[in-house]
């Protein structure tokens, strides 16, 4: 039983490492761009422990950098987490033999690949024994690469010149997201919507314009769904 | 001390919403109205950082700016191959080479 688990384990380390070549580069970019922001730096770097969700550690550097008020910054990361929530009630299937300690682990490493891993590895809830080692296994190497790969980042930055705009790589990895996030119809059409109302309010303070972007673009998909059933 | 505050509540806020159901599965269900706005979540909040960030950096409407071309390359490239890494390299790549054109 104890070697078994050890396999388990080992064996979500194998099954998530090819995914670290993505993981890995965002982190770096984190760092570097973080680095470069009007952000006070510990702050930006504890985040990867403390919020452990790249994107909205990004947004929440992005919003702050550019004068946004601590609200939105918040709100925005909030938003971008919020389909955590889904992953979170899918998972409970999963862990509930474990004790509050395990589920808290489990909940705190929770991410997009974490889950994607497991929940293919593990497609039966009712057929979940050895489940918690082998989503612990990789969503614990998904979490030591990113406290390594920012850290790494936020060290590089000084020494990389502006003159590259690696800030560009920001919206970047959210366009990349979101052409990965689009699915149907009416996810285009949230998008067209909540991409052209935050435009619209590019000079509104506090960058309230892409909170009142992204709410317009979920109502906009929401309403859009009745014309493509 | 304000981008502590931040990042110390939306870390909270994010473990909480990782933990919600995990924690008590069996004692409540995901509401069906939250289960339809989480589909467009992604979407929508992406494209409302993406979109200023690419036709108005630095806060100004600016269509013609290096950036929209290199974003739309990055976009392309994310589309063909589903792969972050590669799309920042597209990405970063066409800004460079257009810079260095023009």
């Amino acid at each position: 039983m104890e070697s078994q688990q050890k396999s388990l384990w080992l064996d979500g380390v194998r099954t998530i490492s090819p995914i670290l070549v993505g993981v890995i580069p965002f982190g770096l970019i984190f760092g570097v761009t973080a680095s470069a922001s009007d952000v006070p730096m510990l702050a930006a770097w504890a985040s990867s422990f403390v919020v452990f969700a790249g994107a909205s550690q990004l947004a929440i550097v992005e919003v702050l950098g550019n004068g946004g008020a601590a609200a939105v910054a918040i709100l925005t990361a909030v938003v971008i987490n919020a389909r955590h929530m889904m992953y979170s009630a899918d998972m409970g299937r999963y862990a509930v033999d474990e004790p509050l300690s395990v589920k808290m682990s489990i909940a705190y490493l929770l991410t997009d690949q974490a889950y994607l891993v497991s929940s293919h590895r593990f497609p039966d809830p009712v057929e979940r024994t050895g489940f918690t080692s082998f989503y612990l296994g990789g969503a614990l190497t998904l979490w030591i690469a990113w406290q390594i790969s920012t850290t790494a980042g936020f060290v590089l930055g000084t020494a990389i010149p502006a003159s590259l705009s690696l800030e560009f790589a920001i919206p970047l990895v959210f366009l990349a997201l979101l052409v990965l996030a689009v699915k149907d119809k009416p996810g285009i059409i949230a998008a067209v919507v909540g991409g052209a109302v935050a435009v619209t309010g590019v000079g509104m303070p506090y960058s309230l314009g892409l909170l009142i972007g992204a709410l317009a673009g979920v109502a906009a998909g929401i309403t859009s769904e009745r014309w493509f059933a | 001390m304000t981008a502590w505050i931040v990042v110390v509540i939306a870390g909270l806020a994010t473990f909480g919403m990782r933990f919600v159901f995990i924690g008590l599965f069996g004692e409540i269900a995901v509401p069906a109205w939250l289960e339809r706005g989480l589909r467009y979540i992604a979407p929508s909040v992406l494209a409302a950082i993406t979109l200023p960030a690419i036709v108005a950096p630095g806060g100004a409407l600016n269509v013609a700016s290096p950036f929209l071309p290199a974003a739309i390359i990055g976009g392309l490239a994310a589309w063909r191959t589903k792969s972050i890494g590669v799309s920042i390299v597209v990405g970063l790549g066409t800004l460079w080479i257009l810079r260095w054109l023009f």
